[in-house]
C-alpha cells in the first residue's frame, strides 16, 4: 500500500485488546489503535509503563490475538496469515529470551532454524549477525557467562537472523548500563541506515524516542494520543522552555510564585512541588529520629512530614533570558536556589501537555 | 517436521548441558535399583518376593503330595501354608491353627494370595481318569496376571498329564496281574512325570525358571520398576519445561517466529519421550550389567517402554496446563511420581498387595507397564502377553493428550 511516496509496511486498524480479571472485571489494555508504519522508518511507540505498548507489540507479533480490529504486515493479516506475516518480522523482546546454558552461536543457530534457515545459509547468517553485534570472539561462550549488555546484543541478534523487513524492539535498553545502552541505540540507527530495515521501537524514555525516531506515536491508557515527527509533536506545546529550580527542604511562599508570574516577562506558569518524608510503617512514633541515607551517602536526621526535594517549575517563552530576573526575585524572597535546569521543548513536555502527567510518573 | 526435530534436538541439548542430569538419569536410579533389587532377592533367582498360599490337602495322596512339591519347584517365591511356615513364621500364622474360615480371612486381608483346597479323592479320581478338580480361592481380578495361579495351572496340567499316563499304564499292566498295583501305579507316575519334565512345558513360567542361571532375580523387579518410576519423572517434567520456557521467554519468542504451535509443543514432547527412552536404556543396561534376567522377548519389552513413555509424556502435558509456577510443577512431579510408583507396583510386585490396592493401583499407568513387564520377565510371555496393557497405555495416552491439547494455552 502506498501513502503518497511512502510505502506502508504495517497497517493497524481498530486494534483492541481486553483482558478479563479473575474477579470478572474487564480491563481494556488497548482501546482501538489506528496506525501506519512506513517502510524504512524507525517508528517509536512512546508511553509510560502500563500504557499498552507491549500489548500492542504482542498483538502485532502474534503473541496475543486481538479482541477486535486487524493488523497487516506487508499485506499479510496477523490473524489469518500469521505464518506469512511472521516471516517478515524479527522480534526483540524486552526480556532476554535466550537459552542461558547454550552458547551465543548455539542460540543463534537454533533460532535461525526456527526462521527456516538451514545449512550454509544458516551458518552465513549466524556469522553475519555475530559480526553485527560484535560478539564473534565470544561466540562459543555460554550466555550465562555474558554481561547484561552482551546478552542484550545477542537478544537483538536473534531478531535479525533472517534479515526481516520489520524489527520490533520492545524497550531494549531496560536495565542496561549507559555504555551498552549507547551501543544498542547505535545498533538501531545502523539497522535503519545500513540494512534499510523498518523498526518499531517501544520505550518510555523520551530521549531515546527523540534521538532514534522518524515518527513517534505517544500512547497512554491504551490509546495513541499523538502521532507525528518529533518536530510536529513539539509544535503542539509551542516553543516554551521549562525551568526547574531545586529548593531542597525550604518552604516556598505562594507570593514567590505570584511574583514570578506577574513581574517577569514571558512567564506563562509557575508551580511548586515537593515530597514529604514519610517514615516506614511501624516507625511513625519515632519519626523525628528517623535517619535517611541520601544519595550522596551522607547521613542526616529528618522528621516525619518534613519537606524534601522541593522544585519550582516555570514555563517561559524565552527561559534563559528570564533566568537572572527569576533568581533575583528568589533571593529577595529569601529562597536559596540550589540548582537550575533549563529544558527546551521535548517529548516529555508534549506528554505533560497532553496528559498533565510526566512520562516517568 | 524440520522445526519439530530442531525443537526436540535443542531441548535434549539443553537438558544434557546441565551436569546434574547425570545424577538424575544414572546415579540415583542405579543406586535405588541396586538396593531395591538386593532387598527383593538380589542376584539370586526367584528371590523377588514371597507369595503365601494357604493349602488344605484333604486328599493327602501321593498325587496331591507330588502336586504340592511341583508347585514349590515351579515357583520358589511360593510359601505353602502351613507346611512351609517354619520357625521364621513365614506363614504369619502366629501359632494359630489354619482353618478354612481363617484362610478366607487371610485372603481377604491380603496376608495370603489364595487358598488351595485339594478335595479328598482328588488323586484317586485323577489316576482313574475321572474328572478331578481342586479349589483355588482368591480375590484376583480376571485378566490380571497372578504368579500363584499361573504356577498352579502349569503344575496341574503337568500332574494331570502324568496321571493319565499312569492310568493307561495300570490298565495295561492290570491284565498281567501285577502284585503291588499301588506301588506300580506310583512308579509309572514317577516315570511319566520324569518324562514330562524333559518335554517342553506348556506354561512358559516353567520354561524360564527351568533355564539354568536365567531365572528372574531381585533386579528383574527393581530394574523395570524403578526404571519406570524414573521414566515417569523424566517425562512428566515436561510441565516444568514449559513453565521454564515461558519464564525465560523463549516460548513466547518462538511463537513470534514462523513456527506452528504444534511444531514447538510436539518438539518438546518428542524430547521428553526420547529422554524417557534413554532413561529406560540406562535402567536396563544396569540390569544387564548385574546379570538380571528380563525374559525372552525384547520386542515386547520395547513395546511396553514406548507405550509407557508416551503415556507419561501425555500426562506431563496435561499437568502443564494446570500448573503455573516452577514450585507447583516441582511439587506435582514429586506427588505424581511418588504416588504412582508404589501404587503401580514399581517398588514391589502388586501380587503382594491387597486386592483393593491392586485395583486402585491400576489407575496408575505404572501398574499397566509393570503388569506387562512382569508377564514377559516372570511368566515368560511374548508380544501377545503385553498387548492388553500396551493398548490400555496407548488409550490413556490418547485421552490425556486430547484433554491436554484442548486446554493448552499458547497466549
Amino acid at each position: 500500500m502506498q501513502n503518497g511516496h511512502k510505502q506502508v509496511l504495517v497497517e493497524v486498524r481498530g486494534l483492541k485488546k481486553t483482558f478479563k480479571r479473575k474477579d470478572g472485571t474487564v480491563v481494556e489494555a488497548v482501546k482501538g489503535i489506528d496506525l501506519d508504519i512506513y517502510r524504512g522508518e524507525v517508528f517509536s511507540l512512546l508511553g509510560p509503563n502500563g500504557a499498552g505498548k507491549s500489548t500492542t507489540i504482542s498483538m502485532l507479533s502474534g503473541l496475543l490475538s486481538p479482541t477486535e480490529g486487524e493488523a497487516k504486515i506487508g499485506g499479510y493479516s496477523i490473524t489469518t496469515q500469521a505464518l506469512e506475516a511472521k516471516k517478515l518480522l524479527g522480534v526483540v523482546p524486552q526480556e532476554i529470551a535466550l537459552y542461558p546454558t547454550l552458547s551465543a552461536r548455539q542460540n543463534l543457530e537454533f533460532f535461525g532454524r526456527m526462521y527456516g534457515l538451514h545449512g550454509s545459509e544458516l551458518a552465513k547468517s549466524v556469522d553475519e549477525v555475530l559480526d553485527f553485534i560484535d560478539l564473534r570472539e565470544r561466540h562459543k561462550d555460554r550466555i550465562d557467562t555474558f554481561s547484561g549488555g552482551m546478552k542484550r546484543r545477542v537478544n537483538i541478534g536473534v531478531g535479525l537472523l533472517h534479515k526481516p523487513q520489520l524489527v520490533y524492539m520492545d524497550e531494549p535498553t531496560v536495565g542496561v548500563d549507559p555504555q551498552s545502552r549507547r551501543r544498542i541505540l547505535d545498533t538501531v540507527i545502523r539497522l535503519k541506515e545500513e540494512r534499510k530495515m523498518t523498526v518499531l521501537y517501544t520505550t518510555h524514555l523520551m530521549e531515546e524516542s527523540q534521538e532514534l525516531s522518524s515518527r513517534v506515536g505517544i500512547i497512554d491508557y491504551g490509546q495513541i494520543i499523538a502521532l507525528g515527527t518529533v518536530g510536529e509533536l513539539i509544535q503542539k506545546v509551542g516553543e516554551e522552555d521549562r525551568l526547574i529550580f531545586s529548593v531542597g527542604e525550604q518552604q516556598v511562599p505562594d507570593a514567590l510564585l505570584e511574583r514570578f508570574r506577574t513581574e517577569v516577562p514571558g512567564i506563562t506558569s509557575a508551580s511548586y512541588a515537593a515530597s514529604e518524608f514519610t517514615p516506614v510503617a511501624g516507625l511513625e512514633d519515632s519519626a523525628e529520629l528517623v535517619i535517611e541515607k541520601r544519595s550522596t551517602g551522607a547521613m542526616r536526621v529528618v522528621r516525619s512530614g518534613q519537606v524534601m526535594d522541593g522544585e519550582i517549575t516555570v514555563h517561559a517563552k524565552r527561559g534563559r533570558k528570564a533566568l537572572p530576573e527569576l533568581l533575583r526575585i528568589a533571593d529577595e524572597m529569601g529562597v536559596d536556589i540550589l540548582s537550575v535546569e533549563v529544558r527546551e521543548p521535548d517529548l516529555e513536555a508534549v506528554f505533560l501537555h497532553l496528559t498533565g502527567r510526566a512520562l516517568r510518573e | 517436521m524440520d522445526k519439530l526435530w530442531s525443537v526436540a534436538a535443542n531441548d535434549i541439548r539443553v537438558t544434557f548441558k546441565d551436569r546434574t542430569i547425570w545424577l538424575q538419569l544414572v546415579i540415583i536410579p542405579v543406586v535405588i535399583m541396586f538396593f531395591i533389587g538386593l532387598a527383593n532377592g538380589g542376584f539370586g533367582g526367584n528371590g523377588v518376593v514371597k507369595i503365601r498360599l494357604d493349602v488344605f490337602d484333604q486328599d493327602n495322596s501321593a498325587l496331591s503330595g507330588q502336586l504340592l512339591a511341583d508347585l514349590r519347584a515351579a515357583n520358589g517365591a511360593l510359601i505353602l501354608c502351613p507346611m512351609d511356615g517354619g520357625e521364621d513364621n513365614a506363614c504369619r500364622l502366629n501359632g494359630a491353627t489354619l482353618t478354612e474360615e481363617l484362610a478366607a480371612e487371610r485372603v481377604k486381608n491380603g496376608t495370603t494370595q489364595a487358598t488351595i483346597i485339594i478335595p479328598g479323592g482328588f488323586g484317586e479320581a485323577a489316576l482313574a481318569g475321572q474328572p478331578a478338580s481342586l479349589i483355588y480361592r482368591s480375590q484376583e481380578t480376571p485378566g490380571q496376571a497372578s504368579a500363584a495361579l499361573g504356577a498352579l495351572q502349569a503344575v496341574v496340567q503337568r500332574v494331570g498329564g502324568a496321571a493319565v499316563a499312569a492310568q493307561v499304564a495300570v490298565q495295561t499292566t492290570g491284565s498281567l496281574a501285577v502284585e503291588d498295583e499301588d506301588g506300580f501305579k506310583q512308579a509309572v507316575y514317577n516315570a511319566a512325570s520324569a518324562l514330562w519334565n524333559s518335554l517342553p512345558p506348556t506354561v512358559s513360567f516353567s520354561e524360564s525358571a527351568a533355564k539354568e542361571g536365567r531365572r528372574p532375580s531381585g533386579f528383574s523387579q527393581s530394574v523395570p520398576g524403578i526404571g519406570t518410576m524414573y521414566v515417569m519423572a523424566a517425562t512428566v517434567v515436561v510441565m516444568f519445561v514449559f513453565i521454564q520456557e515461558r519464564k525465560q521467554w523463549t516460548f513466547q519468542r518462538i511463537l513470534t517466529m514462523p513456527v506452528a504451535p504444534w511444531q514447538f509443543v510436539g518438539g518438546k514432547l518428542l524430547a521428553r519421550f526420547v529422554n524417557g527412552m534413554i532413561q529406560y536404556g540406562v535402567a536396563f543396561a544396569f540390569g544387564f550389567i548385574v546379570g538380571a534376567y528380563f525374559g525372552d522377548s525384547p520386542l515386547a519389552l520395547v513395546m511396553v517402554m514406548v507405550a509407557f513413555a508416551l503415556c507419561s509424556t501425555a500426562l506431563g502435558l496435561l499437568f502443564a496446563t494446570l500448573v503455573k509456577t516452577e514450585q507447583q510443577a516441582g511439587s506435582v512431579i514429586n506427588l505424581v511420581v511418588l504416588i504412582a510408583a508404589p501404587l503401580g507396583g514399581a517398588w514391589w510386585p502388586l501380587e503382594i498387595v491387597p486386592e483393593w490396592m491392586r485395583t486402585v493401583g491400576h489407575i496408575s499407568p505404572i501398574a499397566w507397564a509393570m503388569d506387562a513387564f512382569r508377564s514377559v520377565i516372570f511368566y515368560g510371555g511374548g508380544v501377545e502377553s503385553v498387548v492388553t496393557p500396551v493398548l490400555v497405555l496407548l488409550g490413556m495416552t490418547a485421552v490425556l493428550f486430547i484433554i491436554a491439547v484442548s486446554r493448552f494455552k499458547y497466549e
